[in-house]
């Protein structure tokens, strides 16, 4: 259950912002998450709608974009989207080396 | 407005880890960072592997646990430097408490610093403490599915021990197929079978740990 100590780096990073641009009020926070980061979205909206009361988020939504899992092969440099976790490379013997799907980023801050 | 960021998300933690990692080069330590379930053998291990490699090099050890100091304890009783971090309910260990640990630590006098991380096969996978490499133990009683279902984790470690290999026979886990998964998901993972309670492929661990520290 490290979601609490996301939702609070989240919320720090948005209000950051908010500040750096002089505004009041945050209405969304877009993320960008990948699908092997290990992220319970619903214990994460749980964490942050706690955290964010009495502050510029307090009405404020987290926006998921979810980023699946693709690797490229370090023999044939073919880029593949893995549905199960295989990194061998399904057309010669190289190993697929992780591209995306780790990333745990605030995309954007909507706010005024 | 919408204003555009793309900040990671853990980049406070990252760059703290960095400065670890960078400090750790310096001094000449090597760091593991241990992890795996509650119960599944990490401390026995540890004790184990203590036993075959203190007279060798130099190991200081980082205990992460909840509340209690039981492991720091049973570490110190093997005659290394061991410091205690509690956590206070927090399910990981992360960079900075690693960089408030190591001030108490002399670090260049040790070769080896090893990390237990908190029991878990989640949280711990996601926070770079500026370890050199991650190691997981799955033991048997877990089952043979932990690989699938905790991905990041088995993807992150460059070793995976097979503990308590000597329970095998008087459960359903599927040896075989746990190997695969493991490979298949992290084609370059260097596995041991191992058991504390019956000596079992420990020596070829300690020998193995040995080599990345002087390399």
């Amino acid at each position: 259950m490290h979601e609490a100590t996301l939702a609070e780096n989240i919320l720090d990073i948005a209000l950051d912002a908010a500040k750096q641009n002089h505004a009041a009020k945050i209405f969304k926070v877009g993320l960008t998450l990948g699908e092997m980061a290990g992220v319970e979205v619903e214990a994460l909206n749980l964490s942050f709608d706690v955290l964010k009361k009495n502050t510029p988020a307090d009405g404020a939504e987290l926006v998921i974009k979810r980023v699946p899992i693709s690797a490229t092969c370090n023999k044939c440099g073919k880029n593949f989207r893995l549905e199960r976790y295989n990194f061998f490379c399904p057309e010669c013997d190289g190993i697929l080396i992780l591209q995306s799907g780790r990333e745990l980023l605030v995309e954007f801050v909507d706010c005024e | 407005m919408e204003i555009k960021l793309m900040r990671n998300i853990l980049g406070a933690n990252d760059e703290i880890a960095a400065q670890n990692r960078k400090i750790f080069t310096e001094r000449g330590v090597v760091v593991m960072n241990l992890m795996g379930s509650p119960g599944s053998g990490k401390t026995t291990l540890l004790e184990k592997t203590l036993t075959r490699l203190a007279d060798k090099i130099k190991i200081a050890v980082i205990e992460g646990d909840l509340f209690t100091a039981k492991d720091a304890e049973r570490i110190e009783r093997a005659g290394v430097d061991v410091i205690q971090i509690n956590t206070a309910g927090g399910c990981h260990l992360d960079a900075p408490m690693i960089q408030k640990a190591c001030v108490s630590l002399n670090l260049d006098a040790i070769d080896l610093l090893i990390v237990e991380n908190v029991g878990n096969l989640v949280c711990p996978a996601e926070f770079d403490i500026g370890e050199n490499f991650k190691a997981v133990v799955l033991s048997i009683t877990e089952g043979d599915d932990k690989p699938l279902k905790y991905p990041l984790i088995f993807k992150e470690s460059e070793v995976t021990l097979l503990n308590k290999i000597d329970l095998l026979p008087f459960t359903n886990f599927d040896l075989q197929s746990a190997r695969e998964d493991l490979t298949t998901l992290h084609p370059t993972i260097k596995i041991f079978e191992t058991s504390c309670t019956k000596d079992t492929g420990l020596d070829d661990w300690a020998a193995w740990l040995l080599g990345k520290v002087a390399r």
